[in-house]
């Protein structure tokens, strides 16, 4: 989230496209319906009619996977009616640069592609420069080839007639909508936009939420209070181990991890891969020096490039993400498997197909609270051979949030500790401990060898005391850094060094721990302004609660709005003041000619209105879902030409003939992700006990199907049974040229637990978005029976 | 003492069902899953170890728009309630908040409050004792009595989000009604304050998005002439007369015609 | 420990006077049931605080422990997000301590048969490290290219969203920085 969940009653409007927050995050709902009573308008936009779509002003339906023609639209809408902020667009955005003649967009393709690598040549998206390397501008937008022309051009062909056509939405409510959320782009208004795995898991997801962006940048929505682009997380601490590089692309605060790649040959060449000459990531060599430092402690020093060559690096143009982790099991490349509180077999995309690659695993380790289907995916239960399956697989059973300590980073970036309220149940230990005890164990066992893998693991700083159980505070201050010599905590990210002088675990997160005190731990519930609550907790960076919040206040340095002050500039003082941690430096006043850049960790401090940061176009275009039902509108491109395709084994294809119907996946109020907690809960699986598909009257009655009765869907990648849920919810999408079915089903159940049930993924298909990999689990074809 | 009531504005609540468990988490109850029910609703109406229960309803108005109506149905609490006029033990009072109890030493199982509830709340749950024995015990929510006694709000309205769910004092929040039924006619043109006055009023007041008939609830539910003279002169007359032990089996008997004489005002379960 | 939790009074009842306790059947059996009448079940318990675990919203929980067991949760009402309130996951995390289906000791499953057995931790932790180093030792790439690599592609590690900060940065250090591990990944990506 650009902003935070007591923000959200802010907003004049709250559009929530791809997420349901009645049902998935209920609490931002006593916030929602804040905003709601003070008049603000909120907009539900779902393929299906939730609990979310109930407490909305309006409700429109779209299809899943359209989101891009429905944002595109409402672009066009704000840009053909004015609705736009204008003072915004022209100062904070980069709408005035000029692009490069080598740009060229046409039916769907834009310029630089190879079909053979399915890539594009971004170069040919430059902005054009002068001869020092400045970007040409044209302050009055009117340049045939800035940004803001371009962007009016590439949406002028979203028109409401194509766009309602492609996405099933009643026109007339598609209008409304536009004007609504459309009315938040005047000077003082605030509208926001809310999102989860409705807006990602699609192969154009990434895309998604820049159109998502691209939207609130032209409305003037980012930067303040009731505004922001705001991703709902879905677990208690998916933000964290984000943050902490748990992905195989990223080391701690959203640095790169080092690959075989030429210029990574060096930690020099390295850092200045990473390194942009501006913005405020020219700080990256102080940040990953510092945590060099704390992954390798005295074995980190200038003449061994700070330990870089310990760091494992990755094949240059390599994909190592979740599904591609699969593929390489199925292909027997990989031997052991470690899994923290996770279950695959359950949420992973065509799942069947990802638990039979696990029989070729050597080994499995499952820590988790209870039995999962991945642990036991050798079982009977689990359509397994036992015999035939030699993975040796150990189960280490982990303890629950409040039977240990630690803290936990929410949706808003607030760090909140969580104590410890009983001892841990039975024999069960906290994840840290088990980390910690298997680190200790491993360093043993390779104490006295000298092989390139020994020295690795003798060289990893493992600071955490001699017991089995680790001294948590030393986590923190390792996580937090601390001044080698002196070994003082670091108070702030800008005290950090590139000379192998201070340490930083984690360098968003530095600040967090000063001496003697926990920042996260910290319960003053006071609102300090704006319900931004800054001695609650701590949120990164450096406490800040709404980002970008320069861009609050005008050029001059003014709020925007009274009614929203994020902060201002006090020239008496010669400071930015008010309600936030400026998210800006401090004391940087008119007379600096980057005082009107607000988006600071961009180069050129200003918002991307045009990116050649993602693979497929500088612009989100409308490409069909992988499987789709129609051809596509907007171009003769049917799917997104920059998806990489994986094991063709693992990624069955259904087509519209046999597969009509359009499916897609979601989670319940009432159970949470793969349903090893919630499922084995006995008053959550009170509630929800039981498999079932949502159906409109309308495609029962063409299958005959009645209450209560089983239906057996199938898709290309298998079938599952389940109860039928007949329901008015659920209306056929009506589109351009025919009438479409869908179905809807939620994917927390398994074999294992109180609550059981068919597994959705085994049919979901096993391809991911261009730039992310996340599957495709929102928008895919089916066909429905009755059992 | 000023009145106490809780008010539950259906029209703020999102259907999240912290309500369910939050009573359940409380009050130790058990779990008493039921089969698939073809909606998303989890029980056809409360029961024994379920004393509230979200509602879901798939409604078409008379306009032909849309709703998804949910409600958080429990005990009502009537100001005056068929359940104590039924009760042949004394078991059920009213206590100093409002709130109807049923005093479980007292309760002997017989099912007449179950019988003529109004609302159709109470249900007779089965235990066993230390010798296996089956007995039976009139269960119902207790509007969080013991937490009232403590200064606590009831664990339904401590969990709820939205303010769906109020407890306060009467007449702010009877007044704040008014004000929120004016705000949401325009979208519920039949939305209506319940509070029925046949029972002399509700110490749980609804705000409904919809006629009450919509929800299952009697439109204007009154307690039986038969069932006020049964408990305030034949009760205590027999009791004299006859023992108490003796009642219940007279008791079964006037219970019986008092049901079937009260049928067309009992509010029935709702309709989804 | 710095956790000022304020017991809040959420309601003051003019005139409110001892009076009987209404007495309701409370427990499964008889003998609950005796145990719990008359008696306040968390009068004599410090509620401690916590995150709640599920979604990323984060109210904050007061859980009401006594030495052996979880005896009530409820939403903090000091926490600035939830003001006390929660869904209906938030509300029942007692019983993910409580729930009879927890795993509290070790398993292990042998190569090919069909069912678990209890270890102990020594037991576990010594097939896990063995394991991990021998798959390791194998596999390790130590330059590819002339480039120092340092590196495994066949140990997967996949996990994190529902671990604690402390936890994510001890895992990453130790799976990437010490056993130079590729396939790392967690719930983000799917």
């Amino acid at each position: 989230m650009t902003n935070h969940w007591n923000d959200l009653q802010y907003a004049d409007a709250l559009m929530v496209i791809g997420a349901n927050p009645a049902e998935n995050h209920p609490i931002s709902f006593r916030w929602i319906s804040k905003a709601i009573e003070k008049g603000g308008k909120l907009i539900s936009v779902d393929p299906r009619y939730t609990r979310t779509s109930q407490m909305a002003n309006m409700y429109a339906q779209l299809r899943s996977g359209t989101d891009i023609a429905f944002i595109g639209g409402m672009i066009s809408y704000a840009l053909e009616n004015n609705l736009f902020h204008k003072e915004y667009v022209a100062n904070y955005t980069n709408a005035s640069w000029i692009v490069e003649d080598s740009y060229s967009f046409e039916d769907g393709m834009f310029s630089g592609y190879d079909e053979k690598t399915r890539t594009y040549d971004k170069k040919q998206w430059a902005f054009k420069v002068d001869a020092e390397g400045n970007t040409l501008k044209d302050p009055t937008l009117q340049h045939p080839n800035c940004v803001f022309q371009l962007m009016k051009k590439h949406y002028s062909r979203y028109d409401a007639d194509t766009v309602c056509g492609v996405t099933g939405t009643d026109k007339k409510m598609y209008i409304e909508i536009c004007k609504t959320f459309g009315a938040t782009g005047q000077v003082g208004k605030a509208g926001t936009i809310l999102y989860a795995m409705g807006g990602t898991q699609h192969t154009v997801g990434t895309q998604n939420i820049r159109a998502y962006a691209i939207l609130q940048l032209i409305l003037g929505n980012i930067g303040i209070a009731g505004g922001g682009v705001n991703a709902l997380r879905g677990e208690s601490n998916v933000q964290g181990s984000t943050d902490f590089g748990l992905l195989y692309h990223n080391v701690p605060g959203y640095m790169d991890v080092p690959t075989t790649a030429e210029g990574d040959l060096t930690y020099e060449g390295f850092l200045a891969r990473i390194t942009p000459k501006s913005g405020y990531k020219i700080n990256h060599p102080k940040f990953y020096t510092s945590m060099l430092k704390s992954f390798y402690g005295d074995n980190a020093t200038k003449d061994n490039e700070f330990g870089y060559h310990y760091m494992p690096k990755i094949q240059a143009g390599k994909n190592y993400s979740f599904m591609r982790i699969f593929d390489a099991m199925y292909r027997k490349e990989i031997e052991g498997m470690i899994l923290y509180g996770s279950n695959p077999v359950v949420g992973g995309p065509n799942s069947f197909k990802e638990q039979a690659a696990m029989g070729n695993l050597k080994w499995m380790v499952a820590i988790d609270l209870f039995e999962t289907e991945t642990s036991t995916f050798w079982q009977k239960e689990a359509g397994s051979d036992p015999a035939s399956i030699q993975t040796e697989v150990i189960f280490l059973p982990a303890c629950s949030s409040f039977e240990k300590e630690g803290s936990v980073t929410n949706s808003g970036r607030w760090m909140q500790y969580r104590w410890q309220a009983i001892k841990s149940k039975g024999e069960s230990r906290s994840d840290l401990e088990i980390t910690h005890m298997l680190a200790r164990r491993l360093k043993e066992l390779y104490k006295n060898e000298a092989t390139p893998a020994a020295k690795q693991m003798q060289a990893l700083y493992w600071n955490y005391g001699e017991h089995d159980h680790p001294d948590i505070d030393l986590v923190c201050r390792d996580i937090n850094g601390y001044d080698w010599k002196t070994k003082k905590q670091i108070k702030s990210f800008g005290d950090l060094k590139d000379d192998g002088s201070t340490t930083a675990g984690c360098w968003i997160y530095t600040g967090f721990y000063p001496e003697n005190d926990n920042l996260a731990k910290r319960r003053d519930n006071k609102d300090t302004g704006m319900s931004n609550f800054l001695n609650w907790s701590f949120a990164w960076p450096a406490n800040r609660r709404v980002l970008y919040n320069r861009a609050s206040a005008d050029l001059n340095g003014k709020a925007w709005s009274k009614e929203r002050v994020g902060i201002e500039w006090d020239g008496l003082k010669g400071q930015w003041v008010g309600n936030d941690v400026p998210d800006f430096v401090k004391d940087k006043g008119p007379q600096d000619p980057t005082f009107a850049d607000p988006f600071i960790m961009q180069v050129g401090g200003k918002g991307y209105l045009f990116s050649s940061g993602l693979n497929e176009g500088p612009f989100p275009e409308h490409y069909e879902p992988y499987e789709n039902p129609m051809s596509n509108s907007f171009s003769s491109v049917q799917f997104n030409p920059a998806v990489q395709f994986g094991e063709k084994e693992m990624n069955a294809k259904g087509e519209s003939d046999k597969y009509p119907i359009v499916a897609t996946t979601y989670r319940l109020s009432e159970h949470w992700q793969s349903g090893v907690m919630t499922r084995n809960v006995p008053w959550l699986a009170e509630l929800v006990n039981n498999m079932f598909i949502e159906i409109s009257e309308e495609l029962a009655k063409e299958k005959g199907i009645k209450e209560k009765d089983k239906v057996v869907v199938s898709t290309a990648r298998g079938e599952i049974e389940a109860y039928a849920m007949i329901t008015k919810r659920f209306k056929p999408y009506k589109l351009k040229d025919k009438t479409v079915h869908h179905i809807g089903m939620p994917w927390h159940f398994g074999y294992k637990g109180i609550a059981t049930g068919a597994t959705a993924n085994r049919l979901t298909p096993h391809i991911g978005d261009a730039n992310s990999t996340i599957p495709e689990y929102k928008a895919f074809l089916c066909d429905v029976r009755r059992a | 003492m000023a009145d106490y009531i809780k008010f539950v504005d259906v029209t703020k609540c999102d259907g999240c069902r912290a309500c369910m468990v939050a009573c359940k988490n409380w009050n130790d109850l058990p779990t008493a899953t039921e089969e698939y029910s073809g909606s998303i609703q989890s029980h056809a109406k409360v029961n024994a170890h379920t004393w509230n229960v979200i509602t879901y309803n798939e409604h078409e108005t008379t306009n032909g728009n849309f709703e998804w109506l949910f409600r958080h149905q429990s005990c009502l609490h009537c100001v005056e309630a068929a359940c104590e006029k039924a009760c042949p033990e004394d078991a059920i009072s009213h206590t100093k908040f409002g709130s109807v109890v049923i005093d479980a030493d007292k309760c002997v199982g017989c099912g007449y409050c179950a019988q003529n509830c109004t609302f159709d709340v109470v249900e007779l749950a089965t235990y066993k004792d230390k010798h296996g024995k089956e007995y039976r015990k009139a269960q119902k929510c207790t509007l969080c009595t013991d937490r009232l006694e403590e200064g606590l709000q009831p664990a339904c309205v401590t969990a709820c989000h939205t303010e769906c769910l109020v407890y306060d004092e009467k007449n702010k929040v009877l007044a704040e009604a008014e004000v929120r039924l004016s705000k949401i006619k325009e979208r519920f043109p039949n939305a209506n304050i319940y509070n029925p006055q046949g029972i002399k009023g509700t110490t749980t007041v609804y705000l409904l998005a919809e006629k009450p008939s919509v929800y299952g609830l009697p439109e204007n539910p009154k307690v039986p002439l038969s069932q006020v003279v049964w408990k305030d002169y034949a009760q205590p007359l027999g009791k004299a007369m006859f023992g108490v032990t003796t009642m219940a089996v007279v008791g079964s008997v006037i219970a019986h015609a008092i049901k079937k004489d009260s049928g067309d005002h009992k509010g029935g379960q709702d309709h989804e | 420990m710095e956790m000022n939790v304020t017991r809040r009074q959420f309601l003051k009842l003019s005139g409110a006077v001892a009076a009987t306790l209404a007495i309701v059947e409370l427990g499964f059996d008889d003998k609950t049931a005796k145990a719990k009448s008359g008696e306040f079940k968390i009068a004599k318990l410090k509620p401690t605080p916590t995150i709640c675990p599920y979604c990323s919203v984060g109210c904050g929980i007061l859980v009401y422990a006594n030495e052996n067991d979880v005896v009530y949760t409820e939403g903090d009402p000091d926490h600035p997000i939830n003001e006390g309130t929660l869904c209906s996951k938030g509300t029942t995390v007692r019983q993910v301590y409580t729930s009879e289906k927890r795993i509290t000791k070790p398993m292990y499953r042998a190569p090919g048969s069909s069912k678990w057995e209890e270890v102990d931790w020594e037991f576990a932790f010594d097939k896990v490290v063995k394991n991990i180093k021998e798959t390791r030792d194998k596999s390790f790439i130590h330059q590819e290219g002339g480039v120092t690599v340092n590196r495994t592609d066949a140990i997967a590690y996949l996990g994190g969203a529902a671990l604690d900060n402390e936890e994510c940065h001890l895992n990453h250090k130790l799976f990437r920085a010490g056993l130079g591990l590729s396939y790392i990944e967690h719930q983000a990506r799917i």
